[in-house]
């Protein structure tokens, strides 16, 4: 028994010596920086792709999805209306250089919610309650122009490409970890597409603008939509990056900027919305123009 | 936005605890290990001069768990390989436990060395998915005591 005999061993053999916090930062910064610059790249090819699809294949398959478009109006107040925002559109469409082969169809939603939205296919869905927060046909025709701008731009069939492609990719990092990875790391993945969106909505802005300058000759109450959404919501919390949307401050202030640049007169006239468009009561629900 | 707020606030729950409830237990590991000194240990099979002693089996368990920081680190780390030194402190926690609690036993049965020591790790939760794991670590031998 003497032979026998148990040393005493050092600390931190078996132990790295990093700290965890160091550890940490480095994954966190290496992983995420991997994982944008490889989702920017994949989705920017995919929305190159996507741009060559042509616009009667996007129709098809529209045709596919219609279900999710609004209803037929039903009652002739509704049907009116429904005409009355396809020949606005069709107005916009003129002063906007849409091809002959990209139809633009309206729907007219009849719900409260305070949004309209352009979908694969050429089609718009307008809302009565956005209508109802509009003051006149000048508003209601920018909303509409930059909704027929992302309908031009190709960006719902874009949006879809790169959605796809960047959910395949995300998906496959399926098996790794456990949930609360997964959502981290699909949540910093998606951070670079929510920049697209925004890089989007800029440019529908822009060519709204100029179709709103072409087809009325000023600018005035293009920036009425917004206005009205900052009254509603003056502090939306939240930081821009996590945004699909520019800040409405931001919008505004851009629309501003083009009315200044060409040369807006104090108060231009404006065409009032014809007394069927109004539905009389409150809107209420969600704000945001898709 | 909120479901951020959470994981980071999880995320620092699990440091803070976790990084505080690591360095007590090898500050007590520590203490016990050098209070047990004369208590020995071997891996070997043979018992020298195995006439003269007695021999029961002792044995101790420890579960350790992981927390959310290590745990998120380890996932992390799993994407690129490398060294977990996260789990590695864990473990090493979990071994010297097991042999510390061998070895009380030991004392307890009035024994001086334990002799054929094995050491055996098990994750609690596998499969679990969402869980967060935990870590079982056996220690068990033949202790020995002069007849």
């Amino acid at each position: 028994m003497a032979d026998y005999e148990n040393p005493e061993i050092p600390e931190g053999i078996n132990v790295s010596p990093t700290h965890p916090l160091k550890d940490f930062a480095l994954l966190v910064a290496g992983i995420s920086t991997l994982l944008v610059v490889g989702v920017l790249i994949l989705s920017l090819l995919a929305g190159q792709l996507t741009r060559h699809i042509p616009f009667a294949h996007e129709q098809a398959l529209a045709a596919s999805l219609d279900r999710w478009l609004p209803a037929a109006p039903e009652t002739p107040v509704q049907q009116q209306r429904q005409q009355y925002l396809q020949s606005l559109a069709d107005r916009l469409t003129a002063a906007m250089d849409i091809p002959a082969d990209m139809p633009i169809t309206v729907h007219y939603a009849p719900a409260g919610t305070v949004n309209a939205m352009a979908t694969l296919g050429g089609h718009i869905v307008v809302f009565q309650g956005l209508i109802d927060t509009l003051p006149n046909e000048n508003a209601l025709a920018m909303v509409v122009a930059h909704e027929i701008a992302h309908v031009r731009h190709r960006h719902p069939i874009v949006a879809m490409g790169r959605g796809f492609a960047v959910m395949l990719a995300l998906s496959s990092l399926t098996g790794i970890g456990d949930g609360s990875l997964q959502r981290w790391l699909v949540g910093v993945g998606m951070l670079p597409v929510l920049s697209f969106s925004r890089h989007q909505e800029e440019e529908a802005d822009d060519a709204a603008l100029h179709a709103m300058l072409r087809r009325y000759g000023h600018v005035g109450e293009a920036a009425a939509f917004f206005e009205h959404i900052a009254r509603q919501q003056p502090a939306a919390g939240g930081l821009p990056i996590f945004d699909t949307h520019p800040g409405h401050a931001e919008r505004i202030a851009r629309i501003r900027d083009f009315a200044a640049r060409h040369g807006d007169a104090g108060n231009p006239p404006v065409i009032p919305l014809p007394e069927f468009m109004k539905d009389g009561k409150a809107a209420a629900g969600a704000a945001g123009a898709g | 936005m909120y479901d951020l707020i959470i994981f980071l606030i999880l995320l620092l729950l699990g440091y803070v605890f976790g990084q505080r409830a690591e360095k007590r237990h090898f500050r007590s590991i520590i203490e016990r290990e050098k209070q047990l000194r004369d208590i020995l240990v071997f891996s070997e099979r043979t018992v020298p001069d195995a006439g003269n002693a007695e021999g029961t089996l002792v044995c101790g368990s420890v579960v350790v768990s992981v927390d959310f920081f290590k745990n998120f680190v380890a996932g992390l780390r799993n994407l690129v390989g490398g060294r977990v030194s996260s789990y590695e402190s864990l473990l090493e926690r979990a071994r010297r436990e097991a042999v510390l609690r061998l070895k009380e036993e030991a004392r307890r049965q009035g024994a001086q060395s334990v002799w054929n020591i094995r050491l055996e790790t098990s994750s609690i939760t596998r499969g679990s998915g969402d869980g967060i794991g935990a870590v079982e670590v056996l220690a068990y031998g033949t202790a020995l005591k002069a007849r």
